[in-house]
């Protein structure tokens, strides 16, 4: 046992905070040994408002996970989401300088350095910068060394955040002395425990709705070629029936998870629904076409913005996206979501079974990115191709400590 | 009973001298103040400033002010902040003596234009410097409007509020969720406008028509101690059947006292009540204590009731409210029972009518419980001067994408209807 390392992934969400714990046995496997979820307080978008109310609500869910499982944890990784997550897609190329003309190491280290050349502000700090496939004059190639050409060509998917920001979420956790030894973007996370090989092979748009924001990550031929951050999310939902229909957030909530249906029809006209529903004095009923209208306005909304900037990123090919929307997140519970999502697109569309890794009680969309942070905390140093790794990231938040 | 209200009938007449003036300002605020029916509110003055002739020629109102001639050489100000600025800047001494010698001034402005957005901050300035209490209705723009009249509606409110007793905010995308399923855009304006009549009307009467229970100057004026602050403004009404329980409940689901900033609890609240002659002390007083009961005012609640002839078997209410920036620092939570009975009814009015009018302070002045039933599940509430219509999301940064806010709700920035009767 001594070789073993408790990892812990950390999912601070805006509704609710995920603490899973694994176990990696020597260098070869992962047991997922605990978890716990706690309520998730002064957390809007995403993004962290008020410290000291996150950083109760974070610790409370350590420790409980760490009680639950009577273990310590070595090894933090911690999901980052939020408006201020942009990412950029980088070109960096270089000419090849053997006279025999064929690839060598210096040549792809050349264009890779050309790629992530782009200096930020000072106040923006890089999160991952995310592989796509090489070319060579033009063709795509897996692997460059050794092979005959004059320009190597490599992409990146950049992203990059706000150094506040993410100092805060790490500020959370090193408030209970917990070391934080990388930070991934919430929709990578997610994405990648979520599909086949073959799915990312073929293409595959993954969304995941949560309370406060909505992550997606496109998969084509393989790659992810883009992420993104929708800051709107179930909370909004919520909040656009508590002012539409003048109820208050609790009622709005309860009405969400009770009646909510992501598109209206109009045979919701005809319906109505109690606002709390067991004989209490004072219920009100309320038409079930104010309830969908409001919904279903927000939802495709949510996913017309996605579609668009798939499309002004010139990615937006069906065809490119052959196995559809992947819905996960626990706004992906909602009912007809999949139904709208099919409508937005013009693709098929499911809600995601969770991991196939992992036991029934983790297959809930909630947990799938606290899933996909232990599968990179696993997998995520390796040499693949859908490398995330984020070199140097903590070393540059450590000195915005310092 | 008698004594006293022949006591209240002499007050009237002292009343009558109450010098009130409303001003629309620029075109949308024109048009509503040429809209207003004042009900027999005889001395109620009303006056119009705008850079536009033509508009200006084609109103009914009596007094009117053309500004910035040489500036716009009276074509209007195109929507161009710094143009009706620059108008409003040139007349600074014609719109002070229309603004003179008054005890009460209630602007009425739709923001997001040049004109209005501009002038209405210098006529502010301007009635800031004299002695009288001064109100200000204000419409902002559909979302469809684009964002640009947004930010300059935004601004100009930023600016207005500091200036004025009292301001009442007046989101176009909330009004169109009162009107009929199929309400145009067009008369989606009128919407407003009758907003806004329902508030000038309701204030005057209040003042000035001879109630139930009357209210003088001073006790409106005590509701508005202090510029600045957050106004809250809602009505309801009903006719017939059980009008007091339905007007109330209309009341408490007015789309303005739900947005963001809904007022769980406001320091001082005018409450009036225009009903026909049937409707007795003893619904007054009912109503009086549901709507205290609902708004908890920390401190003062004054009541005014206006009988008229012609409503019988209904009821109008309409609550002007007051939150003070400072007062928001601890809304303490507090565990008082409510014990209603002993609060308001009966004795309540009793206190009200026999105070002697002539104290400039507030007629009534009953201690209410703070109740918590309002505010049971609303989350703290904080009176930064961000737009009210992001509810949940007011204090968080502005979820800008493409020039619209993501966090006010999308049905209302698409303006789809809903019904929720």
């Amino acid at each position: 046992m001594s070789q073993s390392r408790v990892i812990a992934a950390i999912e601070i969400g805006t509704s609710k905070i995920v603490v899973l714990l694994g176990e990696i046995i020597g260098d070869s496997g992962l047991n997922i040994i605990g978890h716990s979820v706690g309520s998730s307080k002064g957390v809007k978008k995403g993004v962290i408002t008020d410290l000291d109310k996150a950083s109760d609500c974070v610790h409370a869910a350590i420790l409980r996970a760490e009680e639950n499982t009577q273990t310590r944890i070595d090894e933090v990784y911690l999901a980052q989401t939020g408006q201020h997550l942009i990412g950029n897609f980088n070109l960096g190329s270089s000419n090849i300088s053997a006279s025999d003309g064929l690839v060598r190491r210096a040549d792809i280290d050349a264009a890779t350095e050309d790629a992530k050349r782009r200096s930020l502000p000072d106040d923006r700090i890089y999160i991952h910068h995310i592989q796509n496939p090489f070319s060579l004059d033009g063709s795509p190639v897996e692997n460059p060394l050794s092979k005959e050409g004059r320009q190597l060509q490599i992409g990146y998917w950049s992203v990059h955040g706000d150094s506040e920001a993410v100092s805060d979420s790490l500020r959370v956790i090193r408030g209970i002395d917990l070391d934080v030894s990388d930070i991934i973007i919430s929709s990578i996370a997610s994405g990648t425990v979520l599909l086949e090989e073959s799915e990312k092979e073929n293409g595959a748009l993954v969304i995941d709705i949560g309370g406060g924001t909505t992550d997606y990550m496109l998969y084509r031929k393989g790659y992810i070629v883009k992420t993104g951050v929708v800051p709107v999310g179930g909370d909004h939902i919520t909040n656009d029936l508590s002012i539409g229909l003048r109820i208050s957030r609790k009622n709005a909530e309860g009405f969400k998870l009770k009646d909510g249906r992501a598109y209206y029809q109009s045979e919701d006209r005809e319906e109505k629904v109690w606002l709390i529903g067991d004989f209490t004095i004072g219920d009100r009923q309320y038409p079930l076409a104010a309830i969908t209208k409001i919904i279903e306005a927000r939802v495709f909304e949510i996913f017309d913005i996605i579609k668009e900037q798939l499309v002004d990123a010139d990615l937006f090919e069906p065809s490119d996206i052959a196995s559809g929307v992947i819905l996960t997140g626990g706004t992906s519970r909602l009912t007809g979501i999949e139904e709208a999502a099919h409508r937005r697109f013009g693709l098929e569309a499911r809600a995601s079974e969770g991991s196939q890794y992992v036991s029934e009680e983790l297959r809930a969309p909630e947990y799938s990115t606290a899933i996909g942070l232990l599968h990179y905390a696993l997998t995520g140093q390796g040499d693949n191709q859908e490398q995330v790794k984020s070199s140097g990231l903590m070393r540059r938040l450590a000195d915005l400590f310092n | 009973m008698e004594t006293k209200t022949d006591k209240f009938s002499a007050q009237d007449t002292a009343q009558a001298d109450l010098k009130i003036k409303i001003i629309g300002v620029g075109g949308a605020g024109t048009n509503a103040v040429d809209g207003l029916k004042l009900d027999d509110l005889g001395d109620v003055r009303l006056a119009a400033i705008n850079t536009d002739v033509q508009a200006l020629n084609q109103s009914p109102i009596a007094e009117k002010l053309v500004i910035g001639r040489s500036v716009t050489r009276g074509l209007g100000a195109g929507g161009e902040v710094e143009i009706g600025k620059a108008a409003a800047e040139a007349d600074r001494n014609a719109i002070a003596r229309m603004i003179g010698d008054m005890d009460l001034i209630i602007l009425v402005v739709g923001l997001g234009g040049g004109t209005g957005s501009a002038t209405a901050a210098i006529v502010a300035e301007l009635a800031a410097k004299t002695e009288a209490l001064v109100l200000a209705f204000a419409t902002l723009p559909f979302s469809f409007e684009g964002a640009r009249r947004k930010r300059i509606a935004e601004d100009s409110i930023g600016e207005l509020r500091q200036l004025v007793h009292g301001l009442v905010p007046l989101p176009n995308d909330v009004l169109l969720q009162e009107g009929e399923e199929d309400t145009s855009v067009l008369n989606a304006f009128a919407v407003a406008d009758h907003w806004i009549g329902r508030g000038v009307n309701s204030l005057c009467a209040t003042l000035l028509k001879t109630g139930l229970i009357n209210q003088d100057f001073s006790s409106v004026r005590s509701v508005f101690q202090s510029r600045g602050g957050k106004t809250v403004f809602g009505t309801g009404t009903a006719t017939g059947g059980d009008y007091v329980k339905d007007a109330l409940e209309d009341l408490f689901i007015c789309p303005l006292l739900h947005l963001g900033d809904r007022p769980a609890q406001l320091d001082c609240i005018l409450v009036n009540v225009i009903c026909g002659a049937d409707m007795g002390m003893a619904k007054i007083n009912e109503v009086m204590m549901q709507v205290s009961k609902r708004f908890g005012s920390r401190e003062d609640i004054v009541f005014g009731a206006v009988i008229d002839e012609s409503r019988s078997q209904s009821l109008e209410l309409c609550i002007l409210g007051k939150a003070e920036m400072d007062s928001l620092v601890a809304p303490e939570p507090n565990k008082i029972s409510k014990e209603p009975e002993a609060i308001t009814t009966g004795l309540g009015i009793e206190t009200e009518i026999s105070v002697d009018k002539k104290a400039p302070r507030p007629v009534h002045r009953s201690k209410l419980s703070k109740k918590e039933q309002a505010a049971i599940d609303q989350d703290e509430f904080n009176f930064i001067d961000a737009d009210a219509q992001r509810g949940y999301f007011e204090k968080t940064d502005r979820n800008e994408y493409k020039d619209e806010d993501l966090d006010v709700p999308t049905f209302m920035r698409r303006g789809i209807k809903i019904k929720i009767k």
